[in-house]
């Protein structure tokens, strides 16, 4: 039986929790999420406009109780890349088999990374990209290529957002203008339901087998980007050996000797 | 992550971030080098840039969840109000999934000395911008 270590638990992130929670062989779900479900939240979300201001995870946690009662749901509301949690999440991330992350900000996908490799344990990740046109889906092992790596090889450079008005520098505090182009719940579901089936392949060690890390697929044409719909690409991305985060640089110590080094570094670069 | 509580932190420093700034101190005049100190969970950067004509104090923090999180820089010499210019003359330097590799932090190949040299190429637009009225950078996207 299974421990699946999840977070997010957004409109694509529920779509990954549903389906694997179905799953026999997983007996346990951790997730993290730290939202409150909103008003704009319903059109791509499960649940009712009734439940606006209540937690994600509550929300979530209910309703794959009501799916699997017999499932062990710990649901918790914070912030993963919280350090005053790091302990706490280090010790959940370290008790599960197969972690999932389905959020969309790049801070979280690091920390998570950090957090699944720290563990030594496999992980998996999907990525709607703006305005619905396609998504990736990412496999990690332990001994493989970290979130880095990935995002530094593709590199982020497809340019399909509409140039961004600029920021109001006079008043910094002012609403910041959204340029990403949502996408649709069809296609988060899609990308999602992509993640759940490799994350389930990965349970199942399937994916040992697989020739790739990175699949994308696409669900539009668009000119200059992606030359047809419906299709899919397969990327085997390598461990990158100048990678600053997951690269084996060796550190000039270990253990409490690494804090006598610390404290050692600071006072030969600090102000006298 | 905690930069300075993890040994994930305390090895990313030891072996990526001190060493850069130890290789950018080498041989440069004292007032111009890094000065490195503790605040709390925080690792603050001290140092002065000469992009031009003028010097300018400036400080970038390393927060507790740096690398991930990008090091937040400002300038304490008094500027004039400008663009890309935040609260606290904290500058507008990174953005997240820009399309411009160097206006999107990258834990896996930016060290904190790459910070300070995003800062200096900010300057020198707030020098040019400072004489003709136009930032010669455009906007990140």
């Amino acid at each position: 039986m299974a421990h699946i270590f999840q977070v997010g638990a957004g409109s694509g992130g529920i779509v990954v929790l549903d389906a694997v929670a179905r799953d026999e062989r997983v007996d346990r779900i951790t997730l993290i999420e730290p939202d409150v479900y909103a008003p704009h939240n319903v059109h791509r979300h499960l649940f009712p406009l009734s439940a606006a201001g209540r937690m994600k995870a509550d929300l979530a946690a209910e309703w794959i109780k009501g799916l699997r009662p017999e499932l062990k749901v710990d649901a918790i509301q914070a912030d993963l890349t919280d350090p005053a949690l790091h302990s706490m999440l280090h010790a959940l991330a370290a008790e599960c088999d197969l972690g999932v992350c389905a959020v969309d900000n790049e801070a979280a996908k690091f920390a998570f990374d950090s957090l699944m490799r720290g563990v030594g344990k496999p992980w998996t990740l999907g990525e709607v990209l703006s305005g619905g046109i396609g998504g990736w889906i990412h496999r990690f092992a332990a001994d493989g290529p970290c979130y880095g790596c990935v995002a530094s090889h593709l590199q982020r450079t497809v340019a399909e957002e509409p140039s961004a008005p600029a920021p109001d520098y006079a008043n910094p505090q002012a609403a910041i203008a959204e340029t990403r182009i949502p996408a649709s719940k069809a296609s988060i579901s899609t990308i999602a339901s992509l993640q759940a089936v490799m994350t389930l392949d990965v349970l199942a060690n399937d994916a040992t087998n697989l020739d790739f890390t990175s699949l994308l697929f696409t669900l539009a044409r668009v000119p200059g980007v992606f030359e047809d719909a419906y299709r899919s690409y397969r990327f085997r991305i390598a461990k990158s050996a100048a990678c600053l985060i997951c690269s084996s640089i060796p550190a000039p110590a270990a253990g409490e000797d690494l804090d006598v080094a610390l404290d050692q570094a600071l006072a030969r670069l600090g102000h006298e | 992550m905690g930069l300075l509580d993890t040994e994930f932190g305390k090895r990313r420093l030891l072996s990526v971030e001190v060493p850069a700034i130890e290789k950018y101190n080498e041989g440069r005049d004292a007032e111009f080098k890094i000065f490195l100190n503790r605040v709390g969970g925080t690792l603050v950067l001290s140092y002065l840039l000469k992009p031009c004509h003028n010097i300018y104090r400036l400080e970038t923090r390393l927060l507790s969840s740096y690398p991930t999180v990008p090091p937040e820089t400002r300038v304490l010499t008094p500027l004039k109000h400008c663009p890309h210019l935040l609260e606290g003359q904290t500058m507008c330097l990174w953005r997240q999934g820009s399309t411009r590799a160097v206006s999107r932090w990258d834990p896996a190949k930016f060290t904190c000395v790459f910070a300070l040299q995003a800062a200096w190429r900010w300057l020198v637009c707030y020098e040019i911008w400072h004489d003709t009225g136009e930032w010669p950078l455009p906007e990140a996207k």
